[in-house]
């Protein structure tokens, strides 16, 4: 059971329940919702919310944990406000095994650190890749041509996050 | 934390809570390890699957799956074009069943909008839906089974996947990316000659499928390739989060169509496949079946095929009829301003989840309010299904890795997006 204290936002999206707790509790709030049933981790995402500009969030990085009782079928969206640069929460990879790769395609798109994760590399991107190209200053198309000649200026090691 | 390159691409260095993956050393070489390059341009890997494989003798000891080579940045893409010029993408990274990515991105925008199609519209859905369902199988098993040493595989698979291909074509005018489930609707509804091949086809399809299962079921290098190859227990398949044919596989009858039902699912009359073999030959079983169960879909499909509109009647989310842009001055703004601005969607996120050929692909949405999205994430079954692989492929022999791929049926394009 997930007690009450953890939650401190609750609420209904176009049918899909959701709570928010706080990004320093997910590893509780998930350890609790595994043990009433929640045992599938659907997937693991973000959303970087810089300049919404209509609505005020409370941190940059939202991020987004779906969960599913097999049984019941019911479905719950976790929700963890992060901020910081870059941003760290805690890795859920030893309650969900299949969250190694979701968070390792977090850290990779958003920069978005995982703490306690056995193994935090690029998994979709080039390993020499600069920048976390789903945040939302990153532009699109501003990367350059493999094997042109500004591309080894643009291949510079990165920086160790 | 460490991100440069010749870092180690460790996948499950240490037990997770819930499985047991048993490392045991001193096999035929006293425990040396022998580390494999494989892929990622392996015919067998199904795409650009590179796979670092350790081996005792011939015996696989870890796998670690090296993915990204296919990453076309789709979910970046997304959030630079406007809701209706989204479809096009999605059609690109299932690329062995369009319409059903097409299906999730239409339902999640359209549960954000809140708006609910016509019955004719929904049951197109589900004949696109099935017939995709039958060409990404049919490429499967005829890939897989040339693999494996079924060479005629391919060339009777190919036959009825070219007939599909025909009828994507008569019903969009594409062979793949058809594009032709959208939000609101569809692109157009079916012409008799569509629902002429349709009628065909189903009734010519069972047969088809008994002949497959006559060169593969009793085939003894099939059943000797694959019969207790690749086994993954049913709590296995749970905790790695499998889906579709590879849950269903390991006996655990869990199919969204009938589990958590969507555009009209509820109403047809199928049986979930399930084997409880838990290997490479119940997978191959439950696919057949899955076939046989498809066809059936179509035929009700068909049978019961609602007349009426296949779009919503609304002028903001849908261009109006060509007719219309002669008399009537409303008409014009309304197809001035869709294919300019196109339209809003109300702020907030969506999660729907679709049954593919190879599991869950779900889309997730989140909606600032503007006419783009603000964050599209694709849930790809294969992307979780791979990361199964080491758990099937450990202490099998490397030749067994082929299989055990060829039935776990990733598509790279999913995986990486």
């Amino acid at each position: 059971m997930i007690p009450d204290t953890l939650i401190v936002d609750r609420g209904v999206t176009a049918g899909d329940a959701w709570l928010t707790v706080d990004s320093s509790n997910v590893h509780e709030a998930l350890a609790g919702l595994k043990a009433d049933g929640y045992t599938l981790l659907v997937f693991i995402t973000c959303v970087d919310h810089l300049a919404d500009p209509f609505r005020t969030w409370p941190a940059r990085y939202e991020l987004l944990y779906q969960l599913r009782n097999m049984e019941t079928k019911e479905q719950v969206r976790v929700r963890a406000f992060v901020d910081g640069d870059p941003p760290h929460v805690d890795s859920v990879w030893d309650l969900f095994p299949p969250a190694n790769w979701d968070e390792r395609e977090t850290y990779d798109f958003f920069g978005v650190i995982f703490d306690n994760h056995p193994d935090l590399t690029r998994i979709l991107m080039p390993d020499d890749w600069v920048g976390h190209p789903l945040r939302r200053d990153y532009p699109v198309g501003g990367e350059v041509v493999e094997f042109s000649e500004e591309h080894a200026l643009w291949q510079t090691p990165p920086e160790k996050a | 934390m460490a991100d440069a390159a010749g870092e180690s691409l460790t996948v499950m260095t240490t037990e997770p809570e819930g499985m047991n993956i048993t490392q045991s050393g001193g096999g035929a070489f006293g425990g040396e390890l022998l580390t494999v390059n494989f892929g990622p341009h392996h015919p067998s890997t199904h795409g650009v699957l590179r796979l670092v494989v350790d081996l005792d003798g011939e015996q696989v000891k870890r796998v670690q799956p090296v993915i990204g080579y296919l990453h076309t940045g789709i979910e970046k893409q997304m959030e630079a074009l406007r809701w209706q010029q989204g479809v096009v993408v999605t059609d690109r990274h299932d690329y062995l069943s369009p319409p059903i990515n097409n299906l999730a991105y239409a339902l999640a925008v359209e549960r954000l909008l809140g708006v609910e199609v016509p019955p004719r519209a929904k049951a197109l859905r589900v004949i696109m839906s099935e017939l995709s369902r039958l060409t990404s199988h049919l490429v499967w098993m005829g890939t897989s089974g040339l693999e494996l040493g079924a060479m005629s595989m391919l060339m009777y698979c190919f036959r009825e996947r070219d007939t599909i291909a025909d009828m994507n074509e008569e019903i969009s005018g594409f062979r793949m990316h058809t594009s032709y489930i959208r939000p609101g609707g569809v692109f157009a509804d079916a012409t008799p000659r569509f629902l002429e091949m349709l009628d065909t086809f189903t009734h010519k399809m069972p047969g088809n499928v008994d002949e497959y299962e006559a060169l593969l079921t009793d085939n003894p290098i099939w059943r000797r390739r694959t019969i207790g190859i690749g086994r993954l227990s049913p709590e296995d398949a749970k905790v790695l989060g499998a889906t579709g044919p590879m849950l269903r596989g390991s006996g655990v009858a869990w199919d969204l169509r009938r589990s958590m039902p969507y555009s009209g699912y509820e109403d047809y009359d199928f049986e979930i496949a399930t084997s409880d073999l838990c290997d490479c030959y119940g997978r191959y079983l439950v696919r057949i079946k899955e076939m046989r169960e498809s066809v059936k879909i179509l035929r009700q499909a068909l049978d019961r095929l609602p007349d009426g509109p296949v779009n919503v009647d609304d002028r903001k989310m849908l261009p109006p009829p060509r007719e219309e842009l002669e008399t009537s001055m409303e008409a014009v703004i309304h197809h001035f301003k869709l294919f300019t601005e196109g339209y809003s969607v109300p702020p907030g996120d969506v999660y729907v989840a679709v049954e593919s050929g190879r599991g869950e692909n779900g889309c997730y949405i989140a909606s600032d309010g503007t006419h783009k999205p603000r964050r599209v994430k694709f849930r790809a079954a294969s992307f979780v299904n791979l990361q199964a692989l080491e758990r099937m492929a450990l202490n099998h022999y490397l030749a067994d890795m082929i299989a055990i791929i060829g039935t776990a049926d990733t598509v790279m394009g999913d995986v990486d997006r």
